[in-house]
């Protein structure tokens, strides 16, 4: 821009601004109002969508599928573009020059004009660059795929307490009892008729913190014969999983702490009405997830009796079927009742189930086992 | 009234109405909505500067404490998923108007003389605003976080003959690790923030010195 041409525009924009405004209020009401706007929109967004729930951090868990802020999704799909030795001209050439080309628009575009029809080729450049950078964004957003083993994250304290449970379930009480009580083991290999101690007692509680049990669990005590169960020592249990545990194992059997109403509801079993008509969905999904899933389920000495759901725990077995509706003399009644039969012995081996949680069993073969309630 | 009398033996001393004349009571040229984007950028700064302040209070920046920290915010602190929630979005909606703001800037031709260094003030704040979103984003310790942060700093890593020194300074390490994670937040809460706002310091400074640009007409 030459001399001319500087007193030419600062001429025009002394006119511009005479014939304008007030910057207050004319021009902050706009601001204001917007700014008004933006925070309705943010307080809406936290009320409606909030922020997603994710689990801890996990270097051990590489199925994880990365992916980056939204904002730097176009770099990423970019980078599709140049793969292997070209890498560097993605990273480093693209975004170096892009960067560059920004900072110092002002001092190479020498274009005096200003109105868009004189700017053409400027303003169809930069049309491009943004068109394409929308086009990566919305291109890679589709094309990840999407998270695998993507379970729900439990975001509130009675969520993950009941989370941990579920896992204890499964993964602790066919040596811990189903409530962490001990006992001689009986039918788990290696440890048969080994007594195991109390967990779930003050002796445990109160000289075990938090990061103790999490230890204990994440790297097992193999020596004593307790498994690990992290990912990184062969095990099943990612971080979250292994904090939701913990959790449990504190609001459940440390008496300094106090379970929360919401949680202690969502465990509890159903009680049966003296007029109900039990169902395997509504009653014995519970119990059985409780006493019975973390040795019947496949990789464990169970007889190949697998009681996942329905149709296994009705059809599947060495001695199957092992219930028989309206039979009270079926396999699972008579060694839930602690009968040494030819399928085999007592059910739990451990501790025998309470009296009105046989109860619950009987009734619901009695009625013909039904899966869901009767409407 | 005694605040007749207090306000010019103020005024005299410290200049308030100087300051409110050449800030408030000045004219600007007729312009449009568009030209709202800046200030609506200002705003979500400063909104992110409150809620992320009140943030710290209960965050904690270790491997082993940041996601419990984070879990209390949202379950324990009385409106703590609110503050989140607001710092959370308020990030992509600033990401986004910052960039909305530069086209604005760069479809009117706003960046031509006299506002050259306001233009490079501006993209240079642009640079620290994604600067923000990548550190900020490995705050919650979370596997997303964790993950994306592992792959960002491994393309860093990439940059040829001195990729492997950024990936180290960035990690603090070989790993991903609490020294990465002191790293990002010391970054996030410090360093970038006082450079923002050292940059909008003088980016308002010439928006106010030389004056919002008119609406090219065309002839100009
Ligand atoms: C294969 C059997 C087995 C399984 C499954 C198992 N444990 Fe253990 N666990 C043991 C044995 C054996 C010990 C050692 C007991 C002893 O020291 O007397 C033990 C000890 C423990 C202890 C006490 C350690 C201490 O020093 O206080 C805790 C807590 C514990 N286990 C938790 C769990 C949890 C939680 C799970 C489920 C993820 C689990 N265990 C699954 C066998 C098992
Ligand atoms: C500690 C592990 C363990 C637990 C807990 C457990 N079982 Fe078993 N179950 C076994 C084993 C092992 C067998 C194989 C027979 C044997 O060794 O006694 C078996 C066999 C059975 C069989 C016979 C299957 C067939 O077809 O031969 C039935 C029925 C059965 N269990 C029911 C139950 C029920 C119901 C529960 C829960 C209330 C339960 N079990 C809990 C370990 C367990
Ligand atoms: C944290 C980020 C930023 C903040 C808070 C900010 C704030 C502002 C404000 C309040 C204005 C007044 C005019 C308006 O609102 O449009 C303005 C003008 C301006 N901004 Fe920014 N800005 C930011 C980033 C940027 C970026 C990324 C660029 C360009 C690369 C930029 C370039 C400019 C220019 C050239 C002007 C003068 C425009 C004119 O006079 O018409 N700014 N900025």
């Amino acid at each position: 821009m030459n001399d001319v041409q500087k007193v030419q525009y600062k001429e025009r924009y002394l006119r511009a601004k005479r014939n304008g405004e007030k910057f207050f209020p004319e021009s902050l009401y706009r601001d204001m109002l917007v700014m008004f706007a933006i925070f309705l929109l943010l307080v809406g967004l936290s009320i409606f969508i909030g922020v997603a729930a994710e689990p801890k951090a996990d270097p051990s868990d590489t199925t994880y599928i990365p992916r980056p802020e939204w904002y730097f999704l176009f770099l990423f799909e970019m980078l599709k573009f140049f793969p292997g030795s070209l890498e560097w001209v993605g990273t480093t050439i693209i975004p170096g020059a892009a960067v560059i080309a920004l900072l110092l628009l002002p001092f190479y575009d020498k274009n005096p004009a200003r109105h868009w029809k004189k700017r053409k080729f400027a303003i169809g450049f930069m049309s491009v660059v943004v068109v394409a950078m929308v086009f990566l964004t919305i291109q890679a957003a589709v094309t990840t795929p999407p998270q695998k083993n993507a379970s729900a994250v439990a975001a509130t304290l009675p969520a993950q307490i009941t989370a941990g449970q579920d896992t204890y379930s499964v993964q602790c009480a066919e040596c811990h009892g189903p409530d962490g009580g001990g006992g001689v083991i009986k039918g788990v290999k290696g440890l048969e008729g080994f007594k195991m101690k109390a967990i779930n007692g003050q002796d445990e509680m109160y000289t075990r913190t938090d990061n103790t049990l999490y230890n204990i669990v994440e790297y097992g005590q193999p020596d004593l014969g307790m498994p690990p169960f992290g990912k990184a020592f062969g095990g099943e249990l990612s971080r979250s999983d292994i904090d939701n545990l913990v959790t449990y194992m504190r609001y459940s059997w440390d008496n300094r702490v106090q379970m929360p109403k919401e949680a202690a509801q969502a465990n509890a079993i159903p009680v049966l009405g003296p007029k109900d008509i039990p169902s395997y969905s509504v009653n014995i999904a519970p119990i059985v997830k409780r006493y019975c899933v973390s040795c019947h389920r496949p990789g464990k000495e169970n007889n190949n009796y697998l009681m996942g759901g329905y149709n296994d725990v009705m059809n599947s077995g060495d001695h199957k079927p092992n219930v028989v509706a309206g039979d009270l003399n079926s396999n699972l009644i008579r060694m839930i009742h602690g009968e040494k039969i030819t399928a085999g012995g007592a059910m739990p081996p451990t501790k025998s189930l309470s009296p009105d949680l046989i109860a619950i069993f009987e009734r619901w073969v009695k009625a013909g086992a039904p899966e869901k309630p009767a409407k | 009234m005694i605040s007749k009398r207090m306000f010019p033996w103020l005024d005299e001393r410290l200049g308030i109405s100087g300051i409110y004349k050449t800030i408030f009571d000045r004219m600007v040229p007729k312009v449009n909505w568009w030209f709202t984007l800046g200030s609506a950028t200002l705003f979500l700064f400063a909104l992110q500067v409150v809620t992320g302040i009140m943030l710290s209070v209960y965050y904690v920046p270790s491997p082993d404490k940041a996601y419990d920290s984070i879990q209390y915010i949202m379950n324990g602190v009385a409106f703590g998923w609110l503050i989140r929630g607001i710092h959370h979005w308020g990030a992509t909606l600033m990401v986004i108007t910052v960039f909305l703001h530069m086209l604005r800037v760069f479809f009117y031709a706003a960046y031509k003389y006299p506002r050259e260094i306001t233009w490079t003030t501006g993209v240079l704040l642009l640079l620290a605003t994604l600067g923000m979103g990548f550190t900020g984003y490995l705050l919650p310790w979370d596997q997303k976080a964790y993950w994306a942060t592992t792959v960002g700093t491994s393309i860093a890593g990439a940059v040829p003959g001195i990729g492997d020194f950024i990936l180290r300074a960035l990690r603090g390490g070989n790993d991903l690790s609490g020294v990465t994670l002191a790293r990002f937040f010391s970054a996030h809460i410090w360093m970038f923030p006082l450079i923002i706002i050292a940059l909008i310091g003088v980016h308002l400074y010439l928006v106010i010195r030389i004056g919002i640009s008119s609406i090219p007409k065309e002839n100009e």
